[in-house]
């Protein structure tokens, strides 16, 4: 079983892609590893909002109500909004201006974080966050049609919160026929191909406090997301820490108990969802979030706390040795 | 010394019984088909309703951090079969990034 293993930086992040064989007719793995990033290049020059020259740049200043856009815009809206409608809110897409706010302006690609038990120590009181009410994400509306995005003028669209997971998804697409292979935006994981099933893929789970190995998945196909706070977190003009999950209802970074959470789905983008949605909302209900398809939990003290499906011990357990065990 | 007597041949039907018999089976079939297939084609197209169902199920097998004692997502997923699947590339991590 051989795999052809490539990785490169882009969408401000690492981009790792492991194919194995094709099937008949199908092109050799380093074509379609080739092929592939250059979709990611294309995928992030078109959907930065850090790039002026980006179709994202270009709509988010359109003062038109409809706005003509590529199919994969159209595409990462509807992530977008998708994101946001499963979470009830708590992925809101429409934060750009938030997130500025507090310091997020340009690409933090190769920026060293604040140090994250620092700013633990000097964070403000623990709390869920909350939804918007009044968020203007349900103001837009994409007609594949017509080839065109509505939106009040004005409200710019992130396509942060379910990019990387979207460009492993559409790279999976591409990619069936291969024997298996794993696709990994950034720590936003996809994996596919028949094979997996037989021969699961170990993804590493990174502890946001310690950089070491907090737990280790065996993945046969789906999806698998982190979010943490120990990336892309800062002091700004005033000493304060902030970080890039904000709190929709405040618009500040939201300090939940969780430094970081890693989901399961059945897709890149439902498993980045899921994960941010969980790391949002606090400890408690997290593990309702994550009840169904499962995750970890990393809490402010660092413990590590499986949920859902990943919390279910093993029902047949292996014989003990002779003596073990014994009353 | 006297012969034994010689068996009796069965007497061949006459060829008329047989031929109109033969025509008028056909005849009958003939018809009979030709009525099946014109009325088939005046009924009315019947409605196929076809689905394709699909269930996907995420089966995951939580190998422990050292020290920790090993969980299963799967249904009996033993810790050894798990050991025994062959990881022949450096593993993926997933982070915050």
């Amino acid at each position: 079983m051989s795999e052809h293993d490539v990785s490169f930086d882009a969408m401000g992040s690492h981009v790792r892609l492991l194919v194995g064989e094709p099937a008949p007719g199908m092109e050799p793995a380093e074509a379609a590893a080739e092929r592939t990033r250059r979709f990611v290049t294309e995928f992030d020059a078109k959907l930065s909002r850090f790039k002026a020259d980006s179709e994202l740049s270009a709509f988010n200043a359109d003062r038109r109500e409809r706005v003509p856009a590529s199919a994969l815009l159209r595409a990462a809206v509807k992530a977008g909004l998708a994101a946001a409608e499963r979470s009830g809110g708590l992925v809101d897409p429409t934060l750009a201006d938030a997130i500025e706010a507090v310091g997020y302006v340009g690409s933090r690609a190769g920026v060293a974080g604040a140090p994250l038990a620092d700013a633990l120590a000097g964070a403000p009181p623990r709390r869920p966050a909350a939804a918007n009410p009044a968020a203007r994400w349900r103001e837009f509306a994409v007609d594949d049609e017509a080839g065109t995005i509505s939106r009040p003028p004005g409200v710019r669209f992130d396509t942060g919160g379910a990019g990387k997971g979207l460009a492993a998804d559409l790279i999976a697409a591409q990619l069936r026929g291969y024997s298996r292979f794993i696709v990994d935006c950034g720590g936003d994981i996809r994996i596919g191909g028949p094979d997996a099933l037989i021969h699961p893929y170990e993804v590493f789970v990174e502890h946001p406090l310690t950089g070491e190995r907090a737990h280790v998945l065996r993945l046969s196909s789906g999806g698998v997301a982190t979010s943490g706070l120990n990336v892309r977190i800062w002091r700004d003009a005033d000493g304060r820490y902030a970080h890039h999950l904000l709190d929709p209802a405040s618009g500040e970074p939201a300090w939940t108990g969780l430094i970081g959470v890693t989901a399961l789905g059945e897709t890149a983008v439902e498993a980045e969802t899921l994960s941010k949605a969980a790391l949002l909302s606090g400890p408690e209900r997290a593990r309702e979030v994550l009840a169904e398809i499962g995750g970890l939990l990393v809490h402010d003290s660092g413990r590590v706390e499986p949920v859902g499906p990943l919390s279910v011990r093993p029902r047949v357990r292996l014989p003990q040795p002779a003596g073990a065990g014994a009353l | 010394m006297t012969e034994a007597p010689r068996s009796r041949r069965p007497r061949r039907p006459s060829f008329a019984p047989v031929f109109w018999g033969s025509l008028a089976l056909f005849a009958v079939l003939f018809t009979l088909l030709t009525y099946q297939l014109s009325a088939a084609s005046t009924a009315e197209p019947r409605h196929v309703l076809v689905r394709k169902v699909i269930k996907r199920r995420v089966v995951t097998t939580v190998v422990p951090s050292p020290g920790e004692e090993a969980v299963s997502s799967g249904p009996v997923v033993s810790s050894a079969a798990a050991e025994s699947a062959p990881v022949e590339v450096a593993p993926v991590t997933t982070g915050a990034s």
